[in-house]
């Protein structure tokens, strides 16, 4: 509890203007030093020495350091290549900071950075453990949605997954295929808008919309699973959950509603 | 499964629940948001799906965002802060003497 609580006191302190018209100045072919241009925000800037850059870094950007970590660990998945990555960000960041417009929104630009430096560099060196099908098993699953069953079990379920410990939440949204985990990290955990995680990942609204619907729908998938895994769930449950992953189901599920085919 | 399509409000569940994240996440449109809020006043199966997502995604905001950080991480990103600031500071010195115009 406590440990949620800090979370969105922090949040609270850093979010600052997360929502607005903001431009990013990242338009790193042209390098252009912002410092001479003369607008009069940047005016102030040109008096601004390079010591004094490099304390406003420190004081407004350091402060990020813990949220990005847990950013980086969800991205990674791993501690070391986390602190890395990291570490890159920070040096990424200090090296245009020049570039960046004192008003307009410092962590959604931190963000990006930091995407990027994942995307580009610690990506590739990581293999992702792709579940079979996982990117395509979507298409029941949004069929699924678009339709509702017993209220009285999903209010149940509601409260099943609350019960979840930390570390199975963290493993379900561990499991998504990368671009639908980051999307659903930036947008539930950063409470980032829409259009901010489109910016942030470089992919139009309509994608960001739909890696989060398809990232949620199997991240709720998961809960369900660990959730009745856990007894937290009656398992006839589970075996209707079963028989979806599995496929089984791909051509019986109007019929299945009893669920007990998937027993074994 | 889902029975009743239609409630009083004439919105068809199916078209509630496509809009369901885009509301949780409070990018749906003001006229859209009205029409989603009286259905869910009205439907209790669509509002218990709603609980449900909105579970998930405080779920996820709680316990994903909070890790223990390393004691020793700040410092190194110092140091390599400074690293860069000294190499940066170099470059500088070197590309542009002040007054240079662009």
């Amino acid at each position: 509890m406590s440990t949620a609580g800090s979370c969105l006191e922090r949040d609270a302190d850093l979010q600052g203007s997360a929502v607005g018209a903001y431009r990013w100045d990242d338009t790193d072919a042209t390098a252009r030093t912002s410092a001479r241009r003369p607008t009069g925000l940047e005016q102030g800037q040109e008096q601004e020495t390079a010591e004094e850059r490099d304390e406003r870094f420190e004081r407004d950007v350091l402060p990020f350091l813990d949220q990005l970590y847990s950013a980086a660990l969800r991205m990674t998945r791993n501690p070391a290549d986390a602190e890395d990555l990291v570490q890159e960000t920070f040096a990424k960041a200090f090296g245009s900071f020049h570039q960046f417009k004192p008003g307009t929104n410092l962590k959604a630009w931190l963000y990006r950075i930091l995407t990027n430096t994942f995307i580009n560099s610690y990506r590739k060196k990581q293999r992702e453990p792709k579940r079979a099908g996982t990117e395509e098993v979507e298409d029941w699953q949004l069929a699924q949605a678009a339709s509702h069953s017993g209220t009285g079990l999903k209010s149940a379920e509601a409260v099943a997954l609350e019960h979840l410990p930390d570390s199975d939440v963290k493993q379900a949204l561990q499991e998504l295929p990368e671009d639908f985990r980051i999307a659903v990290y930036l947008a539930d955990v950063e409470g980032f808008a829409y259009k901010e995680v489109a910016e942030i990942m470089g992919t139009p609204i309509g994608t960001v919309m739909s890696r989060l619907h398809r990232g949620r729908r199997q991240l709720r998938t998961l809960l369900e699973e660990y959730a009745i895994e856990r007894g937290f769930l009656p398992a006839t449950r589970a075996a209707a959950a079963e028989a979806v992953t599995s496929g089984a189901a791909a051509n019986g599920w109007g019929q299945a509603t009893g669920a007990d085919q998937g027993d074994r | 499964m889902s029975g009743a399509q239609d409630k009083d409000d004439g919105t068809p569940c199916s078209e509630v629940l496509e809009k369901l994240y885009t509301y949780i996440d409070g990018e749906l449109e003001k006229g859209n948001v009205d029409q989603v809020r009286k259905h869910l006043d009205e439907c209790s199966p669509c509002l218990a799906e709603y609980g449900l997502e909105e579970a998930v995604k405080k779920l996820v905001a709680k316990h994903c965002g909070c890790d223990p950080v390393p004691s020793d991480l700040k410092d190194k990103v110092l140091d390599r802060l400074a690293r860069a600031r000294t190499e940066q500071h170099a470059r500088e010195a070197r590309a542009e003497p002040p007054g240079t115009p662009a």
